[in-house]
């Protein structure tokens, strides 16, 4: 039976019952009209004896199991008349609700994408990662062994030049196992990917290209299959094209090239990349299973390595879900938003909650005279809480287009290395969650409002004849509401009032160096090119020459890697008069490889000593260190005149200058516990680092007075003049280096501060609402009491206090809350602690100045109420 | 007045179910409609059992509904058109059910009030 049919026949249902009922007055009024009672009392007489006849119907509907839609139907359709009646109402709740649904939607859209979507390879949940890194020699043998999983190694951050097509170019590619791809399930656009023993020496020249890459490199010319590219100095024949959602291991990668594994070379298999691991668990297998087999075999790996390996290497190892692991460190990040996001929507409902209830005051009559009408409890408590629902489901709406343009917003605004950024959408999870939300959160706001409506006693609202006098009851729940706003708005306030402390702390760390009017830029021959060291000192004592002549240049100076700009160099360091401890290696230490300029061209001072000489270059071998190392290694005595020696070198090297400590790698710390000390030695052939070769990828800094995109032109013009096969890549200023280094907070703090201003404004717009309303309302009694002879100061502190009360109130529990759980917060602050007093002290004064001048604008209107229009208004 | 306001507080609350019963019985007698039932019933028991129409007429849809009653618009004696309910098969057999459970719950409700009779 078709939908139309069912229609028709519930028309006919209807028409029946009214019939049915039509003929059942007519004969009991016509038996009394037989017993001789006069005509129309005998029609009273039957109707009274029938009772309320639409409550009759009504019931009787109910058999035939159409009244919930039908009900549905019309309480939707007259809460949408009731909604266009009061278009300024509805404007102001729908637009409060996009707003917090809207705000939601757009964060849950990054959590989706983010934390909740499965990879997308295939059966994503039998891939895992193990914890810790690996090089290719235990690789290989781990490769062997397994018996729970296959397991594949990427070595991370790698760059390689692509030569002989156009301008040279950096590219970032990564070295895979050859199964990589096949245990992720991956599959290539077109081509093929690694096959199994291809990452071995001489026959591992091939490579596969990103979408993005071959598009924008090769024109996306399919002809490239089978021919030969030259990747960092090496031939290679591209083999394949990922398709464009393809970003393993993140979506800088632009090539796949297989890892080189040469047995032979002991160095590269046992000490050079350490290596993430992927594993794929092998069918039957648990990832406990994985996780038992992992240990066993940690303890036995420590024995093929060519010289000892401390206990301590790896001793927790384990396996976990890839996906956890990939998005480990922006989950705390997205959850804290999430929870502010979610305070925002409470604040969002409570006030809309309260505008209900404010007009639920005025509603009260409507509601009495339809229930003096026959409408059951039940049925006015659905009309009311259909009616918030509505209003929800609009704002949802509306919300969903807000998200849209927030996503896009937040896309742009996170940091690009954000894992999965690239795969976060609006989706159908994300659809269904909006929807959910809007449906809860007409529920919530409605459910206090509707309550207290449906309860209203009927006589109570016909006597007071529609003067409409707040019973005490909505006000209670009007000012809770007010006061758990105001809280909430404190919590978020004091969470932003934390963060921005925290970016203020970090942007005034001092790194070390003046960042202002530096250029910088990666100059980065192939490493084949630096295998004759002279050859690439030569090379790079050229670039520096012509660039000092640039008009506008006060300086210029090369170092292997740039405070703040992600890399760091390690070498294991013997220090003078330093016993390293049984068990222990020798310290390792960051190294930088300068040029004797470097320290004045970065603005780093000296504590004690002196800088590079040119002469050090060709002269005896010497080194600077940092404070921080000169007290670790020798507390209370000079450093200067000390000595240290890179790990396998003769000579050993004489501490002539003592600098403060530098930020090489992040903002927050100067290094890590297990890096001993950060040394500096001049760029000659003795600088070498771990692989024993003199660091062949050098950035440039340029002290500059004026334009940089001119000098960054020149620089490109001159390095292509010398070699035209030398790539000029990453130019920016020491500046920018910062903000990068800063762009992860900063983008969480951003965000944190619109929420927290945005919970400002909704809890500032619930006070004045209330306030408003509570004068309005008492209007007639202010009135009175200044007909008796109250003072116009004294209307203004009555309603004055009254707001005080509710924000002091809100102000205090928020407080208490955030005392409770700003902890959460600890691991995203920097430099000020989570319960921080001059934070909490600050957000409460501010947040008692706004509520006040909240309050003081109703108040002002209270004084100035004029007593006898106050009397005659009725 | 006042022996009228004795009467209606007089009147029994029909038991939950009982309804349906008595308008089973009520139809053994022949169609009839929703007034008349009321009536019959009313009358039948002494003007004890007061019909309550907010009752009636749903537990008429609902018997029909289970198919025990079955409607049909006829005119009454009075030339009305007035719908007419009348018992089917199986909802004689409903009431032949109904019935023997009535008698074992009074004889069972008889037996707690009146244990010396037995």
């Amino acid at each position: 039976m078709g939908w139309l049919s069912r229609l028709f026949r519930r028309r006919k249902q209807e028409t029946e019952l009214e019939e049915e009922v039509r003929s059942h007055l007519e004969m009991a009024a016509q038996e009394r009209t037989e017993q001789g009672v006069d005509r129309q009392e005998a029609e009273h007489a039957a109707r009274r004896e029938f009772g309320n006849v639409e409550l009759v119907k009504e019931v009787t509907r109910d058999m035939n199991g159409w009244r919930w839609l039908e009900d549905l139907i019309e309480d939707a359709r007259y809460g949408l008349r009731r909604m266009r009646r009061s278009p300024g109402f509805t404007a102001i709740a729908v637009l409060t609700l996009a707003l917090g649904i809207g705000a939601n939607t757009a964060i849950f859209s990054l959590v989706n994408g983010i934390l909740l979507v499965s990879l997308p390879y295939p059966s994503p949940e039998r891939l895992v990662s193990v914890t810790g890194t690996y090089p290719q020699g235990a690789f290989v043998a781990m490769r062997e062994q397994m018996r729970t999983m296959d397991v594949g190694a990427y070595v991370e951050g790698q760059e390689l030049n692509l030569t002989g097509f156009g301008e040279p170019v950096r590219l970032t590619g990564t070295p895979v196992s050859a199964e990589l791809f096949s245990i992720l399930g991956a599959r290539p656009e077109f081509g093929r990917t690694f096959y199994q023993g291809e990452d071995v020496p001489g026959r591992d020249n091939v490579v596969i290209l990103s979408r993005a890459l071959w598009q924008q490199r090769f024109g996306g010319d399919a002809s490239i299959l089978g021919r030969s590219i030259e990747l960092g100095g090496i031939s290679r024949q591209v083999i394949g094209v990922m398709p464009a959602d393809f970003r393993f291991p993140s979506n800088k990668t632009q090539v796949w090239i297989p890892l080189h594994n040469d047995p032979r070379d002991t160095v590269n298999s046992w000490a050079g990349a350490f290596m993430p691991i992927i594993g794929r668990l092998r069918p039957g297998s648990t990832i406990e299973q994985a996780r038992t087999e992992i240990r066993m075999f940690q303890s036995h790996v420590g024995a093929l390595f060519p010289w000892p390996m401390p206990a301590s290497w790896n001793a927790g190892v384990s396996v976990v879900a890839l996906q956890n692991e990939m998005v480990a460190d922006v989950r705390a990040r997205l959850l804290i938003l999430l929870g502010a996001v979610a305070l925002v929507l409470l604040i969002a409902c409570s006030n809309v909650a309260n505008l209900t209830l404010s007009r639920a005051a005025t509603r009260e009559k409507e509601i009495s005279i339809r229930s003096a009408l026959g409408a059951g409890r039940r049925r006015i408590t659905r009309q009311l809480l259909t009616e918030s629902v509505l209003q929800a489901l609009f704002g949802g709406l509306l919300g969903l287009a807000f998200a849209k343009e927030g996503l896009a917003l937040l896309r742009s605004m996170l940091p690009s290395d954000t894992p999965r950024l690239a795969e976060t959408q609006i989706d159908w999870r994300v659809l269904l969650f909006t929807a959910v939300l809007a449906i809860l959160t007409g529920i919530v706001f409605g459910l206090a409002p509707t309550l207290h409506s449906a309860r209203a006693a009927l006589t109570d609202a016909l006597n007071s004849g529609g003067r409409g006098s707040a019973a005490p009851v909505s006000q209670r729940l009007r000012s809770g509401l007010v006061v758990a706003e105001v809280a909430f708005a404190v919590l978020l306030v004091i969470a932003a009032g934390l963060m921005i402390r925290s970016f203020w702390a970090i942007s005034h760390v001092n790194p070390g160096f003046h960042p202002e009017h530096i250029l910088t830029a990666r100059i980065t021959p192939n490493e084949s090119f630096c295998v004759d060291p002279m050859r690439c000192l030569a090379f790079y004592r050229n670039v520096q020459d012509q660039v000092e002549a640039f008009p506008g240049t006060s300086g210029v100076a090369l170092v292997n890697t740039l405070p703040l700009g992600g890399r760091v160099s390690k070498r294991s360091l013997d220090v003078e008069g330093y016993d390293v401890p049984a068990g222990e290696d020798v310290p390792l230490f960051w190294l930088n490889v300068v040029t004797p300029e470097y320290f004045r061209v970065m603005g780093i001072p000296l504590l004690s000593g002196r800088a590079f000489a040119d002469s050090d270059v060709n002269g005896a071998p010497v080194a600077v260190i940092t404070d921080e190392t000169a007290r670790r290694f020798w507390p209370h005595q000079n450093a200067v005149g000390k000595h240290i020696r890179l790990l396998d070198d003769k000579d050993w090297r004489t501490v002539v200058g003592v600098i403060p400590d530098v930020r090489a790698y992040d903002l927050q710390r100067n290094a890590p516990d297990w890096i001993g000390g950060t040394a500096y030695v001049p760029y000659n052939r003795m600088a070498t680092l771990e692989d024993r070769r003199i660091p062949s990828e050098m950035t440039i800094a340029i002290r500059t007075a004026s334009d940089d995109s001119q000098i960054a032109m020149m620089l490109r013009n001159t390095v292509a003049a010398i070699n035209q096969e030398v790539p000029v890549s990453e130019v920016k200023t020491m500046r920018a280096v910062i903000s990068e280094a800063v762009s992860t907070p900063a983008s969480t703090t951003a965000l944190m501060a619109v929420f927290a201003a945005l919970a400002l404004v909704l809890g500032t717009i619930g006070i004045y609402g209330v306030l408003s309303f509570l004068v309005s309302n008492r209007t007639r009694e202010i009135g009175v009491r200044m007909a008796l002879g109250a003072q116009r100061g004294d209307v203004l502190r009555s309603v004055m206090g009254e707001g005080a009360k509710l924000s002091l109130a809100g102000i205090a529990l928020g407080m208490a809350g955030a005392f409770a759980i700003m902890r959460v917060l600890s691991g995203e602050l920097y430099g000020v602690s989570a319960t921080d007093p001059l934070t909490f002290c600050g957000v409460a004064i501010l947040v008692a100045v706004v509520a006040l001048t909240a309050c003081y604008i109703p108040a002002r209107r209270a004084m100035r109420v004029d007593p006898i229009v106050a009397l005659r208004y009725e | 007045m006042a022996e009228k306001r004795e009467r209606y507080q007089n009147r029994i609350e029909l038991l939950q179910g009982t309804l349906d019963m008595l308008i089973l019985q009520t139809l053994q007698w022949g169609p009839q409609h929703g007034y008349g039932i009321s009536v019959a019933i009313r009358n039948r028991s002494g003007e004890l059992l007061q019909v309550d129409t907010g009752s009636l007429y749903p537990a008429l849809h609902r018997l029909e509904k289970q198919k025990w009653i079955a409607a049909a618009w006829k005119i009454s004696e009075n030339n009305q058109r007035a719908k007419y309910y009348r018992l089917t098969a199986t909802g004689k057999k409903q009431l032949t059910r109904e019935r023997s459970k009535w008698s074992q719950l009074s004889d069972a409700i008889a037996g707690v009030l009146y244990p010396e009779e037995r």
